[in-house]
């Protein structure tokens, strides 16, 4: 076999899972991390129609069922990812203008980090805007359905989402550009007026609508529609959750009074460095929280984020989860979890939790993912240890009963290597 | 977990007179002594697991090690019971020391002007303050390579202790490899395709630099045998490479692809030079060559992406791979700020096929030998720098808490950046708002 020979293997490899579909799965003999349930020692699960059927140590494997052998692996809800931005067509970021709220992510099916998401055990992905504008886009929540087309990528259940962003990215602060090419707000203060500017706006629209629903005058003109004034209606009733990308406390501070002021609440702070400094405003506001486990100094506003960040923002009452932000990240989560064990001591479950129940909340899709219980999707990630043990790593990745990724049957290093030298020999011969 | 208890508040029974007492200031790099750490495993990085072992630290290096050491009256009791010993690691690349806060020019000062500046030394420019540096040695690493960065010929790499007072203290060698990147096509992997001049335009600048590179190698051999001879002609930039051109010190030569691999080991043959590869994302497809020559390969971080066309565990998988094909390496990180993760990254290879055990080696006497500093560092034998930490378990675990780390004999505290200020907000009153 040539290069290209291998290559169209692989390829053939990364388009086996579209060909199977959902039948009953059996997993057997494994240990179940249920996350809400606590472990379960030589457990099965049984999935059927794409759901969690049975899971338990007692429970028989039905007939006809594929049974999957768990012997000495571990079993998790499948892995969700609470900020990405893979699988978007085009740029990530509506740059023009500070305030874009109707803008809409595409999604593009073609990416292979979902892929390579998958064979990190990765299932579910909040796709964000970039953090360009006060307020960007609107989000779009996937499931790793690798090898479908777009529209089937979309977790049907998730609700909308929006990106916000403070700081150092929305001001321009690090750019080189001159001044000149600068836009408002360029400051954090500036970005404070500039959210209180516009939402002030959004309720007069809203209330112009309003009266002119409640009218009974025949001959009243409508407003006119502004999708970007609707949009911030949207969040301040609640429709439209919002995910603020932040790094200072002051700046996180400043949007949770700036979002009581006008009736809403930040659903979940993005990046959220300095979250351990402000952890109790955060639980009394009811703001969850999404972090990098050891991402830090990469900027200013970097210079104070702490691994420890994760395990005080937890013991404060915030829900937790570590994100990616990375096609690189996404392929490891379960490494990046483990460090809120190392850093301020959390229990392994609060730490498995930051990777499967509380990024399901923070996607609004706990009541089908994050945890392995009856009737939920059998989205799942076997290891083949445990996952915060040094040598493990993902065999296979199922989502909604169907194996998505299957490292016996992936192109690896080892299985290229294998081809390469029985083409040398052949050449030989 | 690991902050000093000098940053306590000291809680007196109510009605007590509260006494303020002051913050004791710990010297940042602890004091140098004599240590006897005992009761704990002790992994010596030459393949050796002592039990219910000990080690004697005195003036600064490791004055016994083993199941029966005597120590002097004087020596401080370090009990390391239920725990583990192992030789300090070493981050075989990163810019920690000349690099701070990422984003701001004045804190990432690692580049001179200009292609080719052999005689640029990172070794001069180290911040001994640096939070990262402090941050990087409380999980265990106690060395690194600092490297200086772009051109063609960057400067000259030192392997540096992660605790000292001075550079001259930090160094364990002031020049331990010249950085060299394989000219290459500059990518344009994101953003609009490149256009056919563009493409032309940046192969022949490749070209051109490589071109360059051999001109001045060629001169700098003629000169050192000029010098060798008796010249008396002194060049600044020549003279610097003389380490090189003699073979004594090693060119890391950064290449990725197959080409870039077999171009730097073509030069490294036609000028006699001892070469290291840095990156070698492709070095599995030359592993023979690389294993049959004895060129070692510092890793480029684990935690990157392979291209699109390759098996997705392409880069976990490939130490295994080397190390099987017989390949001397060294883990990297590439990063001052995670410098002190660098076991994480050995970590992933571990998990896709390379034993455990040859995973420490890559961390520590693997890098020590690479850079010639195996008889300073690397692993606890007699002689060597007091270079070790304790731990409470395996350090490629992410789990495993670092409890002591000793470095040139030096007990050095866990106080840093994060440790302070984890301290600061884990204390603060609850529910204040």
């Amino acid at each position: 076999m040539n290069r290209t020979g291998i290559l169209a293997a692989t390829a053939a490899l990364f388009c086996l899972a579209t060909a199977v579909s959902a039948q009953d799965v059996a997993i057997r003999n494994a240990t179940i991390l249920t996350i809400t349930n606590g472990t379960i020692e030589n457990g099965t699960i049984v999935v059927r129609d794409g759901r969690i059927a049975e899971v338990g140590s007692d429970v028989a494997v039905p007939s006809g069922a594929t049974v999957i052998d768990g012997t000495g692996m571990y079993v998790l809800p499948g892995l969700i990812d609470a900020h990405s931005h893979m699988a978007i067509e085009g740029g990530i970021n509506e740059g023009s203008e500070s305030v874009t709220p109707e803008v809409i992510l595409p999604i593009r099916d073609d990416d292979n980090t979902i892929y390579r998401a998958l064979a990190g055990g990765v299932t579910s992905a909040l796709l964000l805007h970039g953090s360009a504008n006060t307020i960007g886009g609107q989000a779009r929540v996937i499931k790793m359905r690798w090898g479908r087309e777009a529209d089937e990528l979309v977790f049907e259940e998730a609700p909308r989402f929006v990106k916000f962003a403070l700081g150092e990215n929305v001001t321009r602060a690090s750019s080189d550009a001159p001044d000149s090419d600068r836009r408002y707000p360029k400051s954090r203060m500036g970005v404070e007026q500039l959210l209180r500017w516009w939402f002030t706006e959004a309720r007069e629209y809203e209330a112009e609508w309003k009266a002119y629903e409640e009218s009974n005058d025949r001959n009243a003109v409508p407003p006119r529609k502004d999708l970007r004034l609707q949009a911030l209606v949207d969040i301040m009733n609640g429709d439209i959750k919002v995910q603020a990308h932040s790094y200072r406390s002051d700046e996180i501070l400043m949007l949770m009074r700036v979002a009581e002021d006008f009736g809403f609440r930040i659903w979940t702070f993005q990046h959220v460095l300095e979250g351990y400094k402000i952890a109790d405003e955060m639980a009394k506001h009811g703001a969850m929280a999404s972090t990098f486990a050891e991402n830090w100094g990469y900027k200013v506003e970097a210079y104070d984020a702490i691994p420890h960040n994760m395990a005080i923002m937890a013991d404060r009452g915030v829900t937790v989860s570590v994100n990616s932000d990375s096609g690189e990240r996404v392929r490891r989560l379960y490494q990046e979890a483990a460090m809120g064990m190392k850093y301020g001591g959390m229990d392994e479950n609060e730490a498995l939790k930051m990777i499967t129940l509380n990024p399901a909340k923070q996607l609004g899709v706990e009541s089908r993912v994050g945890s392995i219980e009856v009737g939920k999707d059998a989205d799942l990630a076997i290891f083949n240890g445990h996952p915060f043990a040094p040598a493990s790593r993902v065999e296979k990745t199922l989502v909604d009963g169907v194996v998505y990724f299957d490292r016996e049957q992936a192109m690896t290093l080892e299985k290229l290597l294998q081809a390469q030298t029985r083409v040398t020999t052949e050449d030989d011969r | 977990m690991s902050a000093s208890t000098g940053f306590l508040p000291l809680f007196l029974a109510a009605g007590a007179l509260v006494v303020a007492t002051p913050v004791r200031a710990q010297p940042q790099i602890g004091e140098e002594g004599t240590f006897l750490i005992r009761g704990g495993t002790i992994v010596t990085g030459t393949g050796e697991r002592i039990e219910n072992g000990s080690i004697l630290i005195q003036d600064g290096r490791i004055a016994a090690v083993g199941a029966n050491v005597q120590a002097p009256a004087e020596a401080t009791m370090v009990d390391a019971a239920g725990r583990f010993v192992y030789p300090g690691m070493i981050d075989a690349y990163t810019p920690l020391g000349l690099s701070e806060i990422g984003g701001i020019n004045t804190m990432n000062l690692r580049s001179e002007l200009g292609e080719f500046n052999p005689h640029m030394r990172a070794v001069v420019a180290l911040n001994v303050d640096s939070e990262m540096m402090a941050v990087t040695r409380a999980n265990g690493v106690t060395n690194v390579l600092t490297t200086p960065s772009s051109g063609v010929i960057s400067g000259q790499a030192a392997l540096v202790n992660t605790a000292g007072w001075t550079w001259e203290d930090l160094a364990v060698r002031t020049t331990a490899a010249y950085v060299v990147n394989w000219p290459r096509e500059p990518s344009f992997r994101f953003g609009e395709p490149p256009s056919e001049a563009q493409t032309r335009a940046a192969r022949e600048q490749a070209e051109r630099e490589t071109r360059e590179l051999k001109d001045m190698l060629r001169t700098a051999q003629q000169y050192h045998r000029a010098r060798e001879a008796g010249s008396t002609e002194w060049d600044q930039q020549y003279e610097s490479m003389r380490a090189l051109m003699s073979g004594q010190t090693p060119a890391l030569v950064s290449a990725d692809t197959e080409e870039q691999i077999r171009g730097a080991i073509a030069l490294a043959d036609s000028f006699g030079l001892k070469v290291i590869i840095y990156g070698g994302n492709e070095a599995w497809k030359v592993a023979d060559e690389l294993a049959e020559k004895a060129i070692p390969v510092v890793l480029g971080s684990i935690m990157s992406t392979p291209e699109t066309d390759e098996p997705y565990d392409a880069i976990y998988a490939q130490p295994g791979v080397l190390h099987r094909a017989g390949v001397k390496f060294a883990f990297s990180t590439g990063s001052a700020a995670n410098s002190r993760h660098v076991p994480y990254h050995a970590a992933l290879a571990v998990a896709y096929g390379l034993p455990a055990d040859a995973a420490i080696q890559g961390l520590t006497l693997w890098p020590a030998q690479i850079f010639g500093a195996d008889d300073q560092i690397g692993s606890i034998e007699v002689g060597k720098l007091g270079n070790l930490f304790i731990a409470t378990g395996d350090p490629l675990d992410i789990r495993t808490q670092v409890t002591d780390v000793f470095i040139k004999g030096r007990h050095v505290p866990p106080d840093d950046r994060h440790s302070r200020f984890y301290e600061k907000y884990n204390g603060r009153p609850k529910g204040q708002n």
